[in-house]
């Protein structure tokens, strides 16, 4: 019964949201780490899964957005501007690292706004 | 044990590797003009070589691409041959193969390296607190 109310598209959303902010974290740190390596080629994760996400959003598919998974690819958009075949930049990584982090304060204030209007309406008084 | 911190094993690795780097300038820098070290021979320019590694233990969605971690895999003498200085006293000498300018841009280099690393790391720490704090206003 109580399963219903976190079963909410938007809610389920969100949460898959954080995890593709910390996978992305989790990515930006491995290309910052490998900046000075030959050859080394940037992980991101792919575009497709947050087309995949607004798909199941905009669909209200909430199995769907339960099995969604963001996974590290190598990003193959990348293009090396260095002699050494690296495609990591440091500004570009920067900026995404700052917008990541960013997206992922969104995230947590979103569901921490959810969790807290639940409270309200089971309470009646507002925390 | 649960990771809070994404990315952390890479970051954690790329600094100390940058910190050896910078261990290895200043070596090089200090002995820049030592003609004549314990063998009789100038020293040499000591160079590292950074390797990539696999350090997540924990696999990150089912994917078989995973962060990856940097470290030192050895240091190695450069190779260059010691630079032949006349000396008006005692002829031509050697001195070490080693060029100031190229170890402070090197330094600056690792330097930088090794801030962003750092830049990562405090984000990482930032969006840990803010997930900590969920459900709390």
């Amino acid at each position: 019964m109580i399963e219903a109310l976190f079963s909410q598209s938007n809610y389920v959303a969100a949460k898959r949201l954080l995890d593709l902010t910390a996978t992305r974290q989790a990515a930006i740190a491995s290309n910052l780490a490998n900046i000075e390596m030959p050859n080394y080629k940037r992980l991101d994760v792919p575009a497709a899964f947050e087309a995949q996400l607004q798909q199941a959003v905009a669909e209200g598919d909430t199995t769907q957005l339960r099995s969604l998974k963001p996974v590290l690819a190598e990003d193959t958009t990348a293009i090396a501007n260095r002699s050494d075949g690296n495609t990591v930049d440091l500004e570009n990584e920067m900026t995404r690292m700052y917008q990541n982090s960013l997206e992922h304060t969104l995230e947590t204030q979103l569901v921490t706004s959810h969790l807290l209007k639940m409270r309200l309406a089971i309470t009646g008084r507002p925390v | 044990m649960i990771n809070l911190l994404n990315g952390v094993e890479s970051t954690a690795a790329a600094m100390t590797a940058e910190r050896i780097r910078m261990d290895v300038v200043a070596q090089n820098i200090a002995n820049a003009e030592m003609s004549k070290g314990l063998d009789g021979r100038p020293y040499q320019r000591q160079k590292v070589v950074f390797e990539t590694v696999l350090r997540n233990q924990e696999q990150i969605g089912a994917s078989s691409v995973q962060p990856k971690a940097v470290q030192v895999a050895r240091i190695e003498r450069d190779a260059r041959p010691p630079r032949q200085v006349y000396d008006a006293q005692r002829g031509l000498i050697e001195l070490p193969n080693i060029s100031v300018q190229e170890e402070m841009v090197d330094m600056i280099a690792s330097s930088r390296a090794f801030e962003a690393n750092l830049a990562a790391l405090k984000t990482a720490r930032s969006m840990a607190v803010q997930t900590l704090s969920i459900g709390k206003r």
